[in-house]
């Protein structure tokens, strides 16, 4: 897949695997590794940038003698995922126009 | 390689980034190792899971992008004391021509690795467009009776086509090779920019 495709698209990814529950890193690794395999220096980035643009929240908590961090959604990152699935559609128009046969006709 | 090891190796590859977030980083992968390691992997086997320790690194570097490096690279680390300045100053004629041939170095790299590939490009389109004439030509000679120098001309004109046929996949290989070595390059550059810094 091209490259800023699939940046734009991994962010909304990472906001959907803690949209229902809070979540961390390895597990969010692990959640998407069925779709796409994610690297940890990747990961690290996404989630840089989406706490810079309030999309989500982070919190430390004990567990098992170290800390874990567990990021939140918040609702600027809903609504991130609201306004995605609004532009998709539009990608979608699009797609069948590309593979739409006979246009000369 | 345990866990302390891969740390601190990590920290000596990034140093040149902000402290603080290279601590961060540092944090994330230990998060990362002990995850596996609650997940029953050993040690040894979380931190060969997570990759080699060039490959996190080449990855955490092509994630970060250039203007950023460049950024925290010329801020100093320290105040610049006066004579520091002066040197600077009285040395400009020096360093800043050493600056611009190094840059230029750079960017003529680039310049022979595009125009090798363009020039292939062109070799290609000429070879094809010769071919095509030379067919043509022949077919004409042959039309008006001159048959021996027609066959000639129809038959070279097949060997350029398929000279062009072969070259424009040597072409396409060299365009795709041509943007692996971009990339490798920018890649080179970046770690120029941080890594061990021995003082």
């Amino acid at each position: 897949m091209n490259a800023q495709m699939k940046r734009g698209l991994l962010d909304i990814c990472v906001l959907a695997a803690i949209k229902d529950e809070d979540s961390y890193g390895y597990k969010i690794i692990k959640d998407m590794k069925p779709y796409i395999e994610l690297s940890e220096a990747t990961l690290y980035t996404i989630l840089k940038r989406l706490e810079a643009a309030d999309q989500l929240t982070v919190r430390s908590i004990e567990q098992d003698g170290r800390l874990r961090k567990y990021y939140h959604i918040t609702g600027t990152g809903l609504k991130r995922i609201e306004e995605f699935k609004d532009e998709w559609k539009e990608v979608v128009l699009l797609y069948q126009f590309i593979t739409k046969e006979g246009h000369h006709e | 390689m345990n866990k302390q090891e891969f740390l601190s190796r990590l920290k000596e590859e990034l140093i040149g980034l902000p402290e603080d977030d290279i601590a961060e980083r540092l944090d994330f992968y230990a998060e990362m190792i002990d995850e596996r390691i609650d997940d029953g992997l050993s040690e040894d086997e979380a931190i060969s899971d997570i990759g080699p320790i060039e490959k996190v690194v080449s990855e955490i570097i092509a994630e970060i992008p250039f203007t950023r490096l460049i950024k925290e690279k010329i801020k100093p680390k320290r105040r610049i004391r006066t004579w520091e300045i002066i040197l600077l100053v009285l040395g400009f004629p020096v360093w800043f021509p050493l600056l611009i041939s190094a840059a230029a170095l750079v960017f003529s790299l680039f310049v022979v690795l595009w125009a090798l590939v363009i020039s292939l490009w062109a070799v290609d389109i000429s070879f094809a467009v010769a071919s095509l004439g030379s067919a043509l030509g022949g077919i004409l000679l042959i039309i008006h009776g001159e048959r021996q120098q027609g066959f000639i001309l129809l038959g070279s004109g097949l060997i350029l086509a398929g000279l062009a046929i072969m070259l424009f996949f040597a072409s396409k290989a060299a365009t795709a090779g041509g943007w692996k070595l971009t990339k490798k390059i920018i890649l080179g550059i970046k770690t120029l920019f941080i890594g061990k810094e021995k003082i």
